[in-house]
C-alpha cells in the first residue's frame, strides 16, 4: 500500500515470513529494483521481497535510510550546516560499524543487495569478502568462505600447478 | 521510516536489526540469534551458495594474484575465474619467479574468452616470443566484448621482428574495443579491419608501421580522441584525416624517420611532440591551446628559436607552451609577432652540451614582449658548469632593454639561477617591467 505519512510517499515492504515494513519511497528507492517497480506502477499494494527474511530485510532497509541522498527540507538544512566531506567521512564509519557481522549474515546481505540492486551496500560487503580473503591460503579461503573443495585430488593438483605463481 | 527513531550507534550491537517491523507474527527479529533464518528463507552459510552470477561479480573486483587463488577453491570459482574481466600479465603482477610466458599462457588458455574486458599483455622483460603464441592468446581473449587491449612484445634484435596479428580482431572486436596500445612489434593493418568505431584512445610505441597503413587505420577510427605515435621508425609523414572530428591530443615523440606532420583533424587542442623539428601543419590551428616541444633526446638546436618563429604559425592561440631545447646557439630575436592568449610558459635550457655562450638569456624577454597575456613564466637552466660571463667579475655595463609592460605576469621562477650577467640582466628586466608581479623565485639549484 502506497500511503502518505507527514507529506512523504510511503511504501510498504513485505518479507517471505509475513513481517512488514512500512518505508518512505525516496529509502525504498535506493534499490534499483524497488525503483522500477515504482516507476512501472507495480507498487500499489505492499512489495513482497523474495528470498530476503525480515531480519535482512530490516537491515537493508537500515542502510538505505543511511545512505538516502539528503534532500528537500530536512536535507537541505542537514547539508547547509555539514560539509559534504565530514558527511562522507561519517557515512565510511557508520559503514564500519554496519558491516561488522558474522559470515551468514554477510553472505546473506550480499545476495539481498545483488537481488535489490543497491551498488553502495553490493561494493560494502563484496569488499568485506574480498578483504577477508586476501592473502590467505586455500583452506582459510576454503573456512572464510564456508566453501567445500569439491575438486578431485588429481584436480586440485593440476589448478594449483596451473596457478603456482599466484601462492609464490 | 514511521517506527521509531534509529537508536544511536554507540553501543549497538552491530548485527541486531534496527528496523522494525510493523506486524511481527514471530517476535521481534533481533531476539533471535544471529543463526537465524525463517523457515520460508533458504539459508546462505556460504559464499558458494550465492547464484553463480553473483560469485562472479565478487570474484571480479579481486586482484589478479587473490581470482586466481580462489580459482582453486572450487570448481564454482573456477568456472568464474574463466571469466575474469580484467586480465593485467606482467612481471610485476605474475611475479619475478618462473617463465613469464608459461604463466601468461597458462592463465590465458584458461580462460573462456567470455566476459573479458581488459587485456594488457606486457612481455618487454622476455628475450624473445613465439609469434604463434601471440595469435592463440589474442584468439581466446579478444572477443566481441573486449574494451581495452595492451600488448608490449619483448625487445629483440632489429633483423628479427615480433608482429601484432590482426585477424584475431576480425571477429567483432572492432566494435567493441575503445583503447588500444601496442608495442614493440610490427603492425600491419590491412583495410579488411573493419570500422573502429569505439576506439577513442590509440597509443603505437615502437611499432613499425607505414604511413598509408596508418592514414588507413585512422581513417576507420572515427572516434578517436587521444592518439600517441612513440619511436615509429617507418612513419615519414603523419597525416591525420579531417574525419577525425573527436581527436584533442596529439602526441609525437622521437619517431626518428619523420619529416613532416599533415595534421586535418579539426579539434586538436592538445600537441606534444618530442624528437627532431619536422614540418608542423595544422590544418584547424586556432583550437591548439596546449603545446610541449621537448627536443633532448634528439639533440636538435635552437627549439626556443623555432618556438619564438614558427610556432604561431601553426598554435596561434596557444594558452600554455613548454619548451625543453638541449642546446641553444642562437638567441632570440624581437619579432612583431604576438602570442596573444599566452598564460602560462615554461623554458627549459638542459643538457650536457649545455647552453652556448653565445646565448643571450636577456633575449628571452622577446617572448615576454610578445605575450600580454602571460602570468607564468618558468626558465630552467641546467647545466655541468657556466661558460657565460659572469657578473660577479664584470658587474659593469649592464644592458637595460627599452621599457615594457608585462602587466599579466604574476610568478616568475628561474631554476638554476647562476652569475651569468645576461640572466641577471633578463631578471632585472622582469623586476622593472612586471608591475603585478606577486612571486619571485630564484633557485640556484636545479634537481
Amino acid at each position: 500500500m502506497a500511503t502518505r505519512e507527514a507529506g512523504k510517499k510511503m511504501i510498504m515492504l513485505k518479507s517471505p515470513d509475513g513481517m512488514e515494513f512500512e518505508v518512505e519511497e525516496a529509502v525504498a528507492m535506493e534499490s534499483q529494483t524497488i525503483r522500477k517497480m515504482i516507476e512501472d506502477d507495480c507498487a500499489d499494494t505492499a512489495i513482497l521481497i523474495p528470498n530476503i527474511n525480515s531480519k535482512i530485510l530490516s537491515r537493508v532497509i537500515e542502510y538505505c535510510n543511511k545512505h538516502v541522498p539528503t534532500t528537500g527540507a530536512t536535507g537541505a538544512a542537514a547539508s547547509d550546516t555539514v560539509a559534504p566531506a565530514a558527511l562522507a567521512e561519517d557515512l565510511k564509519i557508520w559503514d564500519a560499524e554496519f558491516i561488522k557481522v558474522n559470515r551468514a549474515t554477510r553472505f546473506d546481505l550480499i545476495q539481498a543487495a545483488s537481488y535489490l540492486n543497491i551498488k553502495g551496500l553490493l561494493d560494502l560487503t563484496s569488499q568485506t569478502t574480498i578483504d577477508t580473503i586476501s592473502d590467505n591460503s586455500l583452506e582459510e579461503i576454503r573456512s572464510f568462505l564456508s566453501t567445500k573443495n569439491d575438486y578431485l585430488p588429481e584436480e586440485e593438483q593440476t589448478i594449483r600447478r596451473e596457478n603456482q605463481w599466484a601462492f609464490q | 521510516m514511521q517506527m521509531q527513531d534509529p537508536p544511536p550507534l554507540t553501543g549497538e550491537t552491530p548485527d541486531r536489526g534496527s528496523i522494525a517491523p510493523i506486524c511481527n507474527p514471530k517476535g521481534s527479529p533481533w531476539q533471535q540469534d544471529d543463526d537465524f533464518q525463517s523457515d520460508c528463507v533458504e539459508a546462505i552459510r556460504s559464499l558458494g551458495d550465492l547464484p553463480e552470477d553473483i560469485c562472479r561479480r565478487i570474484h571480479a573486483r579481486m586482484p589478479l594474484r587473490d581470482a586466481a587463488r580462489l580459482a582453486c577453491v572450487s570448481h564454482k570459482f573456477w568456472r568464474s575465474w574463466r571469466c575474469y574481466p580484467k586480465l593485467d600479465l606482467r612481471q610485476e603482477t605474475l611475479g619475478l619467479n618462473g617463465d613469464l610466458i608459461s604463466k601468461v599462457d597458462s592463465i590465458l588458455k584458461n580462460h573462456s574468452g567470455v566476459g573479458l574486458k581488459e587485456l594488457n599483455i606486457e612481455l618487454s622483460s622476455c628475450d624473445k616470443v613465439d609469434s604463434c603464441y601471440i595469435s592463440s592468446w589474442l584468439r581466446i581473449a579478444v572477443t566481441a566484448g573486449i574494451e581495452e587491449l595492451s600488448l608490449f612484445l619483448p625487445h629483440i634484435p632489429e633483423e628479427e621482428e615480433n608482429y601484432f596479428p590482426c585477424s584475431p580482431l576480425l571477429n567483432g572486436s572492432e566494435n567493441s574495443i575503445r583503447y588500444l596500445d601496442i608495442g614493440i612489434c610490427a603492425f600491419r593493418p590491412t583495410a579488411g579491419l573493419g570500422h573502429w568505431s569505439s576506439l577513442t584512445r590509440l597509443y603505437l610505441s615502437n611499432v613499425r608501421v607505414a604511413d598509408d597503413e596508418l592514414e588507413g587505420l585512422l581513417y576507420s577510427s572515427d572516434a578517436l580522441e587521444h592518439l600517441g605515435v612513440l619511436n615509429c621508425p617507418e612513419i615519414v609523414c603523419l597525416k591525420i584525416p579531417c574525419l577525425l572530428q573527436r581527436l584533442r591530443l596529439l602526441t609525437v615523440s622521437l619517431c626518428r624517420n619523420l619529416q613532416v606532420i599533415d595534421c586535418n583533424a579539426p579539434n586538436i587542442s592538445i600537441f606534444h611532440f618530442s624528437g627532431s623539428l619536422v614540418s608542423i601543419f595544422f590544418e584547424s590551428a586556432l583550437q591548439v591551446k596546449n603545446v610541449e616541444m621537448d627536443c633532448l633526446e634528439s639533440g636538435q638546436s635552437n627549439i626556443v628559436l623555432h618556438a619564438r618563429t614558427k610556432l604561431l604559425s601553426y598554435a596561434p592561440n596557444v594558452e600554455t607552451l613548454a619548451i625543453s631545447s638541449p642546446n641553444e646557439m642562437i638567441s632570440t630575436p624581437m619579432l612583431p609577432s604576438k602570442f596573444l592568449c599566452l598564460k602560462y610558459l615554461h623554458i627549459s635550457l638542459i643538457g650536457d652540451e649545455a647552453i652556448s655562450p653565445a646565448y643571450d638569456y636577456l633575449s628571452l624577454a622577446s617572448f615576454l614582449e610578445a605575450s600580454p597575456c602571460l602570468e607564468t613564466f618558468i626558465l630552467e637552466v641546467r647545466q655541468p658548469y657556466m661558460k657565460h660571463d659572469s657578473v660577479v667579475e664584470d658587474s659593469s655595463h649592464l644592458r637595460w632593454l627599452p621599457q615594457q609592460r608585462h602587466n599579466s605576469l604574476k610568478s616568475v621562477t628561474i631554476v638554476g639561477f647562476c652569475s651569468a650577467k645576461s640572466l641577471v640582466e633578463l631578471t632585472c628586466h622582469i623586476v622593472e617591467n612586471a608591475a603585478s608581479l606577486e612571486r619571485l623565485t630564484l633557485d640556484q639549484y636545479f634537481k
